[in-house]
């Protein structure tokens, strides 16, 4: 099975990010929207794993 | 608040008509096309997943679950992150073989109608309640927006626009093949429209009922119970499950199947959306709690999950009331258009044509049309009835629910296409009826139920019900695939779908060899005009000719037929008409592989290579390249006699491309090659030499080699063939000839001076004695005699100062002085020579000479030369003939021509004119010597020399002789080397010339 060098890092990142924020998200005076700034963190993230690269594909 | 019934129905049908508006003008191309196949345009459409459930429901489950309600977007945001895992290899597969929905990709990989068959039904009866649900929301709102408006009037009405909208502009007549533009740009409109509306309502929430941010903290701080459930964790129980839903739903719901894989525009689309569509939803969870708690702020009485539309009500601003009921109008047709077009086609390709079929005199497109048409507007009046059906307890969380899971029974199967080839079609399918089963008896039918006890849907877990319904599938499905065993044919599409494998397609002949042949086969189920119309499509895919017969083209014909009929008649009856018309004549043997399809693969998929793969692409490639470019003609066969590759050197020396060879048969090449290798292939022996054959005008010579490629009991594919090395020697043969008429002419030389000076001494003696003879005895008669003795002497001195002459020349060029010589003058001299002579006198001799024709030479060899050729030409000519002398300049040469007007040189000794001693007058009228002497003559001088014959063609008569001499400039006094190694070059042409 292949698997893009960056999505495996995406895919590290994602996992570490849950694991370490959880707690963070879940503090009780923290703010209502810090899943959403994690989750922009991840698009960006995201779009850098995802950018266009140099295809052989027919 | 009270809207105006009217007031709806006009904002409802204002919307639509927009959308009609829109999809119409981008069909009709007014729409700029960068604009339409825009990516964003794409992951807008793919927004189309952000049904009612993202709308209305996500505001229910954040007041149930906290922040459990993002389940849904982070599960379907996890499918598109990670893309490459699951969704890009189905998008290449689909996309292959032209599959448009879940149906059809089981069907193709588990090479069963019944898995398609039972997918439909399984997705058939788990979506509907999804439809319903969509309507119910439209209705609810209406319902709660205006007292006059009827639940059921407005549902009506939203469903016959729908379904008028989804008949127009989702179906076409080549649906499968073509991207509709006119329907993703108006599903991506109502995507926007819906994400616009959202924040609106969120940032109303906001700064309409709290103020500001700030003011939204500060009733948190009044309200901590709130902030705290929204945070506790207990949410992650569902959570998980949740997740798993909306990732599976990714792939297993129609609608996003059909967005994802059918209107995409490959993988790149793909990869932007892989980031794009996570925004999306990440802008469309944001408003939800906001929402939610200005609803509780406000403390509406209604479904939390309509809290979007009430809050406008709430807090008197029906502007926001409208913009939200814009939006859920819009979230809930989007998704009902895709979801029965999608259904529609799975319907018909796995419902109907399996049972009935139109005939060869129908229409076949205009068929299919009218039955799509028939089945969106029965599925979207389907939704409408069961709307009506679930207790009015049940909330719309529920309902989607019910018909998530029904997806979820997919994931195993999905999860086999690409990951476990073991993976077969009963297993498959006990998998699949055994998590139906569960799910349909513990969540279907009690929505139905209205007081079903311990199996009431209120009160029953659903997670626990969905987890063991996918455990349930998941061991049936591993255990009967394991137990059962997979067919030849299931392995061979498992091979297809893996990732880890390459596919292996067979190399077999089919009965049908040409394209023609082709329509003549499919016109019996087809008729003649599909049939010609398919068979054309798939020749301009695959960028073939129509007069191609290559036994490679012929079977990637035949794939691409099957995948393009996929497209339009589903997998399973495709496979069924391509197998019972287009069979395979022989079929080989189990591994041997089609290799350039493999290689035209791992060409394909270089870039994904790494490590030791990667390494072992990089030596296959420089082996390769070391054959390709091998200064030998390289040409490697299958067992069959099929051509896998064609070097460099075999496309330089036959003037065939690679391109047009490769897959063709030896039988199917050009003359002179297809003799020429079969012949050899057909002989015991595995190396012939010099080997001469015509090709075109020129005579060629070759050493062909062959040897076997011996098949390996190892290795599972065979690779038997034969390969066949040619080896062009046509220039050795021309040298080694050019070589040895070189050492006989030196040979003769050698002979020829040892001759003459050995005879000169008594002729020299014979002739003195006459001449005493002559002067010293009186007598008429002795006198007589002497002097022709005399006169033979002379003759046979003459014969030997030629001798001579010829042995002299070419040997040693230093005892001539080169000089500036002018042609013009040369030809006088000549002429008035030749004119002395008795025979010359009833030829005439023209001269049309180019006075600055100069060349460097030695003047009397020059005028030998023309001596000797007008000679000949006279000899040639009859009486009264004209010898026409000329001389051009050109840039670089001189070019002398001796035209006559006799009888020609006859082919047959045309090639032996300049041998020495070689005559054919009669003896005694000729030495032999006279053009052997021109022709060394004229090498000496650095040029070359060409004979025509014969000059008039129409008349089949005349010859002409044409020397060329380099042109004389005065530069070419100072480079008199640069003319010696010109001159080598010469001779070699000359030489060529006279040998071919």
């Amino acid at each position: 099975m292949y698997i893009p060098r960056p999505i495996l890092i995406l895919l590290v990142i994602i996992y570490l990010l849950f694991l370490i924020s959880v707690d963070w998200i879940n503090q009780a005076d923290g703010a209502w929207y810090r899943p959403f700034l994690l989750g922009l963190l991840i698009v960006i993230v995201a779009s850098w794993a995802h950018r266009e690269r140099e295809s052989d594909e027919p | 608040m009270n809207l105006e019934l009217t007031t709806l129905f006009a904002l409802g049908s204002g919307y639509l008509v927009l959308l009609f508006g829109l999809a119409f003008i981008t069909d009709r191309g007014w729409i700029p096309r960068g604009l339409v196949r825009h990516p964003v345009v794409y992951v807008l459409s793919l927004g189309v997943f952000a049904s009612v459930w993202a709308y209305y429901t996500s505001v229910g489950n954040a007041m149930r679950d906290g922040y459990g309600y993002l389940a849904h977007s982070i599960g379907i945001s996890l499918a598109f992150l990670f893309s490459p895992l699951l969704l890009k290899p189905i998008l290449e597969l689909t996309r292959t073989y032209q599959l448009s929905s879940l149906a059809d990709l089981m069907a193709f990989r588990y090479r069963s109608p019944w898995a398609g068959t039972v997918s439909t039904l399984v997705i058939l009866i788990g979506v509907t309640p999804l439809v319903a649900l969509q309507i119910r929301a439209v209705a609810d709102t209406a319902d709660m927006l205006s007292a006059e408006a009827s639940q059921g009037s407005i549902a009506i009405g939203f469903c016959i626009l729908i379904t008028l909208f989804a008949i127009l502009f989702g179906t076409s007549r080549r649906a499968g093949r073509t991207r509709h533009d006119g329907l993703v740009l108006a599903i991506a409109f109502e995507s926007l429209v819906k994400l616009i509306a959202f924040l609106i309502v969120g940032a109303f929430a906001v700064f309409g009922a709290f103020g500001s941010l700030e003011g939204v903290d500060r009733w948190l701080m009044e309200n901590p119970e709130l902030l705290n459930s929204l945070k506790e964790t207990d949410y992650f129980s569902s959570f998980h499950v949740m997740a798993l839903l909306f990732f599976t739903a990714a792939i297993a719901m129609p609608h996003m199947f059909y967005a994802t894989f059918n209107e995409s525009d490959g993988q790149s689309s793909l990869s932007f959306a892989s980031w794009g569509l996570p925004l999306y939803f990440l802008l469309m969870s944001l408003p939800v709690l906001p929402i939610l708690w200005a609803g509780l702020q406000a403390g509406s009485m209604v479904q939390v999950e309509y809290y979007p539309v009430v809050i406008g009500i709430a807090y008197d601003a029906p502007l926001i009331t409208l913009i939200a009921y814009l939006g859920g109008l819009s979230a809930a047709s989007g998704l009902i258009i895709v979801l029965t077009l999608a259904l529609s086609n799975m319907c018909l390709n796995h419902l109907i044509l399996p049972i009935y079929q139109p005939t060869a005199k129908h229409d076949i497109y205009r068929w299919l049309l009218w039955h799509r048409r028939v089945l969106i507007t029965a599925l979207i009046w389907a939704g409408f009835l069961f709307h009506y059906l679930p207790d009015e307890r049940i909330s719309i969380q529920l309902i989607g629910t019910v018909a998530f899971t029904a997806g979820l029974q997919f994931l195993p199967g999905i999860v086999a296409i690409l990951y476990w080839p073991q993976g077969n079609k009963k297993g498959f399918l006990t998998g699949l009826l055994a998590g139906v089963s569960i799910w349909f008896a513990f969540l279907m039918l009690p929505l139905f139920l209205e007081d079903a006890g311990p199996i009431s849907l209120i009160t029953i877990n659903w997670r626990e019900i969905a987890a063991l319904s996918l455990i349930a599938n998941t061991l049936c499905f591993v255990a009967v695939s394991l137990l059962a065993g997979s067919s030849d044919e299931e392995r061979s599409s498992a091979d297809i779908c893996a990732l880890d494998t390459i596919q292996r397609r067979k190399r077999s002949g089919l009965v049908a060899k040409n394209p023609d042949e082709f329509i003549k086969s499919l016109a019996k189920p087809l008729g003649m005009r599909t049939a010609t119309r398919e068979v054309k499509q798939a020749l301009e895919d695959l960028n073939l000719d129509f007069n191609d017969r290559r036994p490679y083209s012929m079977r990637l014909l035949r794939g691409r037929l099957e995948a393009n009929l996929s497209g339009l008649l589903g997998p399973s009856i495709a496979r069924e008409l391509i197998d019972g018309y287009l069979p395979y004549s022989v079929v080989s043997a189990h591994g041997s592989s089609d290799l350039t399809v493999i290689e035209n693969r791992i060409e394909s998929y270089r870039s994904n290579l790494s490590g030791m793969a990667a390494d072992l692409d990089n030596l296959r490639r420089y082996h390769r390249q070391i054959l390709l470019d091998l200064p030998l003609g390289v040409c490697s066969l299958s067992f069959d006699d099929e051509i896998i590759m064609w070097n460099h050197v075999m496309e330089e020396f036959t003037g065939i491309n690679e391109a047009d060879v490769l897959g063709s048969q030896i039988a199917d090449l050009a003359e002179p090659w297809r003799s020429l290798f079969s012949n050899f292939l057909s002989d015991k022996a595995n190396h012939t030499f010099k080997h001469y054959f015509d090709m075109g005008e020129h005579k060629k010579a070759v050493n062909l080699h062959k040897a076997m490629i011996e098949e390996s009991p190892r290795q599972d594919t065979s690779l038997e063939g034969i390969i066949l090395l040619l080896e062009d020697i046509t220039e050795t043969e021309i040298l080694e000839a050019g070589l040895t008429h070189s050492e006989r002419l030196a040979s003769i030389g050698r002979l020829a001076a040892g001759v003459a000076h050995e005879i000169g001494n008594p002729i020299t003696g014979i002739a003195c004695l006459a001449q005493i003879i002559r002067d010293e005895y009186p007598g008429e008669e002795l006198n007589g005699l002497a002097e022709q003795i005399i006169e033979q002497t002379t003759r046979t001195s003459k014969i030997l100062q030629s001798l001579v002459n010829f042995a002299h020349s070419g040997t040693s060029q230093s005892q001539y002085e080169k000089e500036p010589v002018t042609v013009a003058d040369c030809m006088e001299e000549a002429k008035t020579l030749v004119s002395l002579d008795k025979k010359s006198k009833d030829i005439e001799i023209e001269i049309d000479c180019d006075p600055k024709a100069v060349i460097l030479g030695d003047s009397q060899r020059i005028l030998q030369v023309l001596i000797n050729l007008i000679n000949n030409a006279r000899d040639a000519s009859q009486p009264n003939g004209r010898i026409m002398l000329q001389a051009r300049l050109t840039q670089q040469q001189v070019v002398i021509t001796v035209t006559d007007q006799g009888f020609g040189i006859s082919p047959a000794i045309k090639d032996r004119i300049f041998d020495p001693f070689f005559t054919t007058k009669e003896a005694g009228e000729g030495t032999g010597l006279g053009l052997s002497l021109v022709f060394s003559i004229v090498e000496d001088l650095g040029g070359d020399i060409d004979i025509i014959s014969p000059f008039d063609r129409s008349k089949g008569t005349g010859t002409q002789v044409k020397i060329r001499f380099p042109c004389y400039h005065d530069r070419h006094v100072d480079d008199d080397n640069a003319g010696d190694d010109e001159h080598q070059d010469r001779n070699v042409r000359s030489t060529i010339g006279r040998s071919s």
